[in-house]
């Protein structure tokens, strides 16, 4: 085919502003993401410690009162109401594919998964566990903060040590091409990244985001939960706030916590999974955000840019 | 027409990111000259053990003057492949062809090394681009690769110097840092820095340099700093301001150091304008005093 001059032409600027653009390296400042005089708001509270945010496929969101043995989620007028009784101390949750929801289940040394009824299936048993992420094709990467160890459960149930090490792993996460896996250390300023091999394995472990800390917590991040929106940011509750982080794992700022209290979890969910939702001690809070979450069960990656 | 009117919402991207930048030209010393002898450029692959999983290039440049006899200089370029383009904003190999047959420098080796890459596993991935791990932490990390991975393995093939003063290192942006970095990590290793519109910032923490600067014993190390007045100010801070800081900083605690400031945007327009003049001020005293000739007239005089 033959090639227009224009074409040339817009071809030659294209080169030249992606050479300026790897010079200055899509910054994603907090205005991107947050909206003027839109704050955090109350969705529940008078719960033990809240936990396990999670967003099912119509974008409701699920979370769980740890030492309430309890599931809530929220009704269609956005009110907490009890999805599971007894669960068991759940812990992180996620919904994995076919709808179900995959939960750590401290009491009972377990990983579960509940479909819409809330029948129960075990995923794997006998193990400790504290936050979970769910892959598209169902395999489960969970944390042990206690042994220091990261597990894997493939889709046929197998599960196997992937990492050991990390002082206190706690909250784990996957980017949204679910090619690389994200775990925090609690004990730390650090999150680290770990690139997820064809069998599910863990390689090439590098501390590629580093947290701000508070003087008076330090050298504690407290890092607990993440989340990651379509863009690739990723978001983390810490003692410092919700510290946001760019796709080159430099940190884009931190958003004040809705109140002075752990912040122990965060997802997005809601209508276009614009809303981000956390979970605070006793409280369940939201802010309207102008950027979107994804579902790893069901959501398909952009192309890698090149 | 789509084409057209993309184009001309680029062509005004394209403007806006020039302000400041026209008046900066590539001068006769970037330029190949008839008769001046050109170095050789070789392109390398490196899979690092320091930072793991990742993977660059890198070209080296050979001089003309170079025939193994003696030991190079060397002179390590962040961002390798902007620094190596003969049709690029700095043209270094062209520079140091002109400047070495001048005797203006040392006969120096170029390393022209890239940010590291841990490609993806799976297809439609995207690869983890290490370049702000690398260039804006500050440690001793990325000294230590360059130090035990990459210059060991250049120098397999070249005669290289053991002497920092005859090592070099520069780079642009979180590339700038990331020079000074080394050398300050590595005053043993590195003498000289060049550091062009440097990222001084708070990307990963790199705005504390100035005051950690002035609370330190000197080191002995040489550092040009070029920045202009339309370089970026944005989330991780004032670009003009953290280079004006990081050279009142220098000169506080009494640093053989040179800072130009001009009017250039965040790109190596400024900086490659000048790259000839860098290295002659950077190059200065490469060559040993010369011994008294004994006899003649006691010597010594210039």
């Amino acid at each position: 085919m033959k090639r227009s001059v224009p074409g040339r032409r817009l071809a030659a600027h294209l080169l030249l502003i992606l050479f300026a653009g790897n010079l200055s390296a899509q910054d994603m400042p907090l205005e991107q993401v947050l909206i003027d005089g839109e704050g955090w708001e109350l969705v529940g509270e008078g719960y033990k410690f809240t936990e396990g945010p999670a967003c099912d496929p119509a974008g409701r969101l699920h979370f769980t009162d740890v030492p309430g043995d309890t599931i809530y989620r929220l009704d269609d007028n956005g009110k907490p109401e009890v999805f599971v009784r007894d669960a068991g101390r759940p812990g992180g949750m996620m919904f994995g594919p076919g709808g179900k929801l995959y939960c750590t289940q401290g009491a009972k040394r377990r990983i579960v998964a509940y479909d819409l009824e809330g029948k129960l299936e075990v995923i794997a048993s006998d193990v400790r566990s504290n936050d979970l992420v769910v892959t598209g094709k169902g395999g489960v990467y969970f944390t042990d903060p206690r042994a220091r160890r990261v597990w894997y459960v493939d889709p046929q149930r197998n599960k196997r040590v992937v990492d050991e090490g990390i002082e206190r792993p706690n909250g784990i996460i996957l980017w949204p091409d679910q090619g690389t896996l994200v775990v925090a250390d609690t004990n730390s300023s650090s999150l680290w990244t770990f690139r997820i091999e064809k069998d599910g394995g863990l390689a090439h472990k590098q501390a590629y985001y580093t947290m701000r800390l508070t003087r008076d917590k330090a050298p504690q991040s407290g890092a607990d939960g993440m989340t990651t929106d379509r863009d690739g940011r990723l978001y983390v509750a810490t003692h410092a706030g919700l510290q946001v982080f760019d796709t080159q794992g430099r940190i884009s700022g931190v958003i004040s916590r809705p109140q002075k209290a752990f912040l122990s979890n965060v997802v997005f969910a809601g209508k276009g999974l614009q809303t981000l939702y956390v979970t605070s001690s006793d409280k369940v809070y939201r802010r309207k955000t102008k950027v979107r979450g994804l579902l790893f069960s069901s959501h398909q990656a952009p192309p890698a840019k090149p | 027409m789509r084409y057209s009117i993309a184009f001309v919402v680029l062509s005004l991207c394209a403007a806006r990111a020039g302000a400041g930048d026209e008046q900066y030209a590539l001068g006769a010393d970037s330029k190949r000259r008839e008769g001046t002898p050109a170095g050789k450029v070789s392109k390398h692959g490196h899979k690092s053990e320091i930072f793991p999983g990742t993977e660059r290039d890198y070209w080296v440049y050979v001089p003309a003057q170079y025939d193994g006899s003696a030991a190079a200089a060397v002179m390590v370029f962040q961002d390798g492949k902007w620094y190596v383009n003969e049709k690029g904003q700095f043209r270094a190999t062209v520079v140091f062809d002109n400047l070495i047959h001048a005797g203006e420098m040392p006969i120096t080796i170029g390393i022209f090394i890239n940010p590291g890459v841990v490609p993806a596993s799976k297809k439609g991935a995207r690869a983890r681009r290490n370049r702000s791990f690398e260039y804006d932490t500050l440690s001793g990390q990325y000294v230590r690769f360059l130090a035990e991975e990459i210059i060991p393995a250049v120098g397999k093939n070249y005669k290289l110097t053991a002497d920092p003063r005859l090592r070099a290192i520069a780079g642009i942006s979180s590339g700038g840092i990331c020079a000074f970095t080394a050398a300050w990590e590595r005053p043993d290793y590195f003498h000289k820095v060049v550091s062009h519109v440097g990222s001084f910032t708070n990307i990963r923490g790199g705005h504390v340099y100035p005051s950690i600067i002035r609370k330190t014993e000197r080191k002995n190390i040489r550092v040009f700093l070029q920045d202009g007045a339309n370089d970026l100010d944005n989330l991780h801070g004032s670009w003009p301001l953290a280079n004006h800081q990081m050279a009142a900083a220098l000169k506080f605690s009494k640093y053989d150091f040179g800072f130009v400031f001009g009017e250039g945007g965040h790109n190596g327009k400024h900086g490659g304008s000048i790259l000839p003049d860098t290295l002659r001020w950077l190059w200065r005293d490469w060559k040993p005093v010369p011994e008294k000739k004994a006899g003649k007239d006691g010597g010594g005089k210039k």
